[in-house]
């Protein structure tokens, strides 16, 4: 450790914006959903193929592999941009966990991407379903769980 | 601000400034001297801290731009800052 990394550990940490966005006020949880049951579904395949020792089976697994990686990435965008562009000190303020589940999520989404870990990929999921409904409240609109459509079988989270 | 420590959220001063670099600044720089065109400066803005760098100064109000500059919401957009919102300098990334 350096002297200076040393000496500034004892410094408070705080946060400055270097904002990139231009305020266009459109946010949606919708495509952090796609993304989070994409990786459940390509998690699932790989932990399904049968390796049968062929080029068939290793161009596959590349394939759903880079789809599961993609997938991960958008998702983490997607929470990213939610955390730092949309979610305001207020909205922290009032739903006390929300910072907690962003760092619970994305780091689930991290190891779901790492690895082939279906409960990573299904904590990441639960994840963003409780981000998705926090967001809707603070649209003042009332979330509510539906089944999906998707091979995944999982909830998403609309409004009424 | 004697000394802060800061986290950069954004993309808005890359190169220069990564998302979630940690800054270090200061406003000891400015105490005999006046910030000038060209630093990178964290001053307040609408209860929160802000990161850009000083493109212009006119009678004690800065205009601060984005080194991103085709996608950053700062001067253009927020108008000139007053000096006395400047918390201090950035001069380096830990």
């Amino acid at each position: 450790m350096n002297i200076i990394k040393f000496v500034t550990k004892f410094i408070k940490e705080d946060i400055a914006f270097a904002h990139c966005d231009i305020p266009c006020g459109i946010y949606d949880p919708h495509q952090a959903q796609l993304a989070a049951h994409t990786v459940v579904r390509m998690t699932k395949m790989l932990q399904d193929i049968k390796q049968d020792d062929n080029l068939t089976s290793d161009h596959t697994i590349a394939r759903i592999t880079h789809v599961k990686e993609k997938h991960s990435d958008l998702l983490e965008e997607e929470l990213e941009t939610l955390r730092n562009d949309y979610f305001k000190d207020e909205h922290f303020n009032e739903f006390k966990n929300l910072n907690e589940l962003f760092v619970k999520t994305l780091r689930a989404s991290a190891k779901a991407r790492q690895n082939i870990d279906m409960d990573s990929a299904l904590m990441a999921l639960y994840g963003v379903l409780e981000i998705a409904e926090i967001f809707y409240k603070t649209k003042k609109v009332t979330p509510v769980r539906i089944k999906s459509v998707y091979p995944t079988e999982g909830e998403v989270v609309i409004y009424k | 601000m004697l000394l802060g420590k800061l986290r950069i959220i954004g993309h808005s001063m890359e190169p220069a400034l990564k998302n979630n670099n940690i800054v270090l600044v200061s406003n000891l720089f400015y105490i005999f001297k006046e910030p000038k065109v060209n630093d990178i400066v964290a001053f307040k803005f609408n209860n929160k801290k802000m990161v850009k760098r000083i493109s212009q100064i006119k009678d004690n109000q800065y205009f601060v731009i984005g080194d991103n500059i085709n996608d950053s919401l700062d001067s253009r957009k927020i108008g000139f800052i007053d000096r006395k919102n400047i918390l201090g300098k950035v001069f380096k990334i830990i």
